[in-house]
């Protein structure tokens, strides 16, 4: 009887039999039996300081490595707390299993102790969940759980357990098992009528989404570039598919894209959408959007096509087949393509800005240069984000991980744990805002309980910067619960968890912070004092058309920073 | 203007909630529900109207075919209707 497993130990051997290294998690009443089966399992467990940590790590974990995260939480208050995580998942489809402790099968119903149902909760925010009743089911579930997640269009699933299911022993239990899952082959005719649009084509420009980097396409995509000679804009999560230096790299398009990226939008005769769902921050005011564009629309997903704006072509299935596959004779584009880069020239971004004052721009220019090819950035949510975007140089795909779909200020800083620890070989850095740092400040006693070596960015404008960006520009300067300036000293509290912190507030200071904050061996933070006027520039005001770009102004000439 | 949708259901927990969620979220209003036995799975028929032009029934048919252990069918079921679009299954069916 004794040699029968629980539950509980089905889940740990069927997540150590699925490849699972790394979870994220915190311990509670009814996952008990589950961290009771997990003690010396060799499983790598990273015990977050809030369970909201737990998700966003094991998030970054998969968009940095390329597999399924998996983080754990009790019931109750500990599975409502991975929610916010569940959904940036769900919104930027990222693979994660999420187990959750559920109290006892007879509690339930009963509004029991730290009872919650959590998969009625999170049904709009999940892909697929369970609650397992047999506990012979919990190593197909599981499988299946995994498959799920990863398949297709990505995203998070969870598996609720109540403590008597995980408790009880089984003498026989179903197999981990689970038919793999392969893309569907795209439909060549598709694929012929893609070519013979892009071959018709004066102004063709693709635009890339997430979903190149997800189905690991990036070379094929690369590939295409080099064969067609076509132009690229890029969504905020497909900023790093094609490097960012690379000369057909016209930026990010939409709210705060370049404006050449904008341009050639605007202007293009034929948009080749690859992994990318026309989300309103990309597109702008969605019938002004590519006006003379006809549409190619390559997806995965069957539910994106013509949701928001119709295609012309659809092709559906494995982006590494069909990008492969794509070949057309490109008429005479020249002209066209040397539009794109004149524009990119006369719009590209300037360093000079006035004054003594750290430009977070110019700074996180650099610090993306200094970092080099093994640059990998966690962002949080505001202004830093939009800078993050625009001014770091990404030559790598799986290096700018952003909640973007969702917005979730708290990101950065469990994310770039989670990707520190997938990706130990990578300058790994956390660029956060003093709003969003403070809304998971407690994963700073993770990075230190197991002296993550994380480099922390905290730049620091003593407000809620894109908000208040918002007010002054949209709300008559009606400045409305922007302030911050009580933050504490963020270095202190730095040093009071354990870690390396300094910081700088002159702008002659900024080399030597990024060599010492890239060259330290611990975590550490890099506290950057800015100015809380600065702004995100371009900006196309809500509801604009992406032609309608607001721009900062200097009287200086352009210079390099 | 209303559509009629015809989905088969997998006994699976929460899989009335997770259709009938779906479709409120995406933006149409359920004027009628049909719950009906099918034997191992369960039949509804829903009546469902845009609440706006922009809603589109073909992309929220699409919505519904994500789903698992939800087939949206072509017909109603009790006429022989056939799963409109070929799917993954689910394994876990929670019995009769």
């Amino acid at each position: 009887m004794s040699n029968q497993p629980t539950g509980a130990q089905l889940v740990i051997s069927t997540l150590k039999a699925l490849g699972v290294e790394t979870l994220f998690g915190y311990p509670g009443g009814a996952i008990m039996p589950i961290y009771d089966a997990l003690a010396g399992s060799g499983l790598q467990h990273i015990l977050v300081r809030h369970e909201q940590g737990a998700a966003f790590a094991a998030d970054a974990y998969a968009r940095a490595t390329g597999r399924v995260g998996v983080c754990m939480a009790t019931s109750g208050p500990g599975a409502t707390n991975l929610i916010t995580g569940i959904a940036n998942a769900y919104m930027d489809s990222i693979p994660l299993v999420c187990i959750t402790g559920q109290v006892g099968t007879h509690l339930m119903g009963t509004d029991g102790f730290q009872e919650v149902d959590i998969l009625g909760i999170t049904l709009p925010i999940v892909k697929h969940s369970w609650l397992v009743r047999d506990p012979a089911e919990i190593p197909s579930i599981l499988a299946e759980a995994f498959a799920i997640a990863k398949e297709g269009r990505a995203g998070p699933v969870l598996v609720d357990i109540p403590k008597d299911v995980a408790s009880t022993r089984v003498a026989t239990s179903h197999a981990a098992t689970f038919p793999q899952w392969t893309p569907p082959a795209p439909d060549i005719a598709a694929i012929r009528a893609a070519e013979k649009l892009i071959e018709q084509a004066k102004k063709p420009l693709f635009y890339i989404g997430g979903g190149v980097e997800m189905a690991d396409a990036s070379q094929e995509l690369r590939d295409l570039v080099a064969r067609t000679g076509i132009p690229l804009v890029s969504t905020l999560k497909g900023l790093g598919t094609l490097p960012t230096t690379h000369e057909l790299a016209l930026g990010m398009l939409g709210m705060h894209g370049t404006r050449a990226a904008n341009i050639a939008v605007q202007d293009s005769d034929l948009l080749i959408a690859i992994g990318a769902r026309f989300d309103d921050r990309a597109t702008g005011k969605l019938n002004a959007f590519a006006p003379n564009a006809r549409i190619i629309h390559f997806d995965i997903d069957p539910a994106e096509i013509n949701k928001l704006r119709r295609a012309d072509v659809a092709v559906l299935g494995d982006f590494k087949i069909a990008l492969s596959a794509l070949n057309p004779k490109v008429g005479p584009i020249q002209k066209w393509v040397e539009k794109c880069k004149a524009d990119k020239w006369e719009h590209r971004f300037r360093y000079n800005a006035p004054g003594k004052g750290i430009y977070a721009p110019g700074l996180l220019k650099t610090l993306s240069e200094k970092a080099g090819d093994k640059f990998m950035v966690a962002c949080d949510v505001g202004q830093h984000q939009m800078w993050v975007a625009q001014h770091c140089e990404f030559p790598n795909n799986r290096a700018h991980l952003t909640s973007g779909g969702s917005g979730a200020m708290g990101y950065g800083l469990p994310a770039g744990l989670g990707a520190k620890l997938g990706c130990p070989d990578k300058h790994v850095v956390t660029v956060s805002g003093d709003g969003s740092f403070m809304m998971n400040i407690q994963e700073m006693a993770t990075l230190n309980r197991y002296r993550i070596p994380l480099k922390i960015v905290l730049l620091d404008n003593s407000s809620l910067g894109l908000v208040r960006q918002w007010q002054q520009l949209f709300y008559e300067e009606n400045y409305s619960e922007i302030d911050l300036s009580d933050n504490p000293d963020f270095v202190v509290v730095a040093k009071a968890f354990n870690l390396d912190a300094f910081r700088i507030t002159h702008r002659h200071e900024v080399d030597a912070a990024l060599d010492r904050l890239l060259a330290a061996e611990g975590p550490t933070l890099l506290h950057v004092v800015i100015d809380p006027r600065e702004n995100v520039w371009p900006l196309v005001p809500p509801g604009a058309s992406n032609a309608d770009m607001m721009e900062e102004r200097w009287d200086e000439p352009l210079d390099s920073y | 203007m209303n559509h009629l949708i015809h989905i088969e259901l997998d006994r699976l927990e929460g899989s009335l909630m997770r259709v009938l969620g779906l479709v409120e979220r995406r933006g149409f209003h359920i004027d009628a529900a049909e719950l009906y036995d099918l034997g191992e799975k369960r039949g509804l028929s829903l009546t469902v109207r845009p609440r706006d032009p922009s809603r589109n029934t073909d992309t929220l048919g699409l919505q519904i075919d994500r789903l698992y252990g939800i087939t949206r069918l072509d017909a109603d079921p009790r006429a022989g209707g056939k799963a409109a679009a070929p799917k993954a299954k689910s394994k876990h069916e929670i019995g009769a």
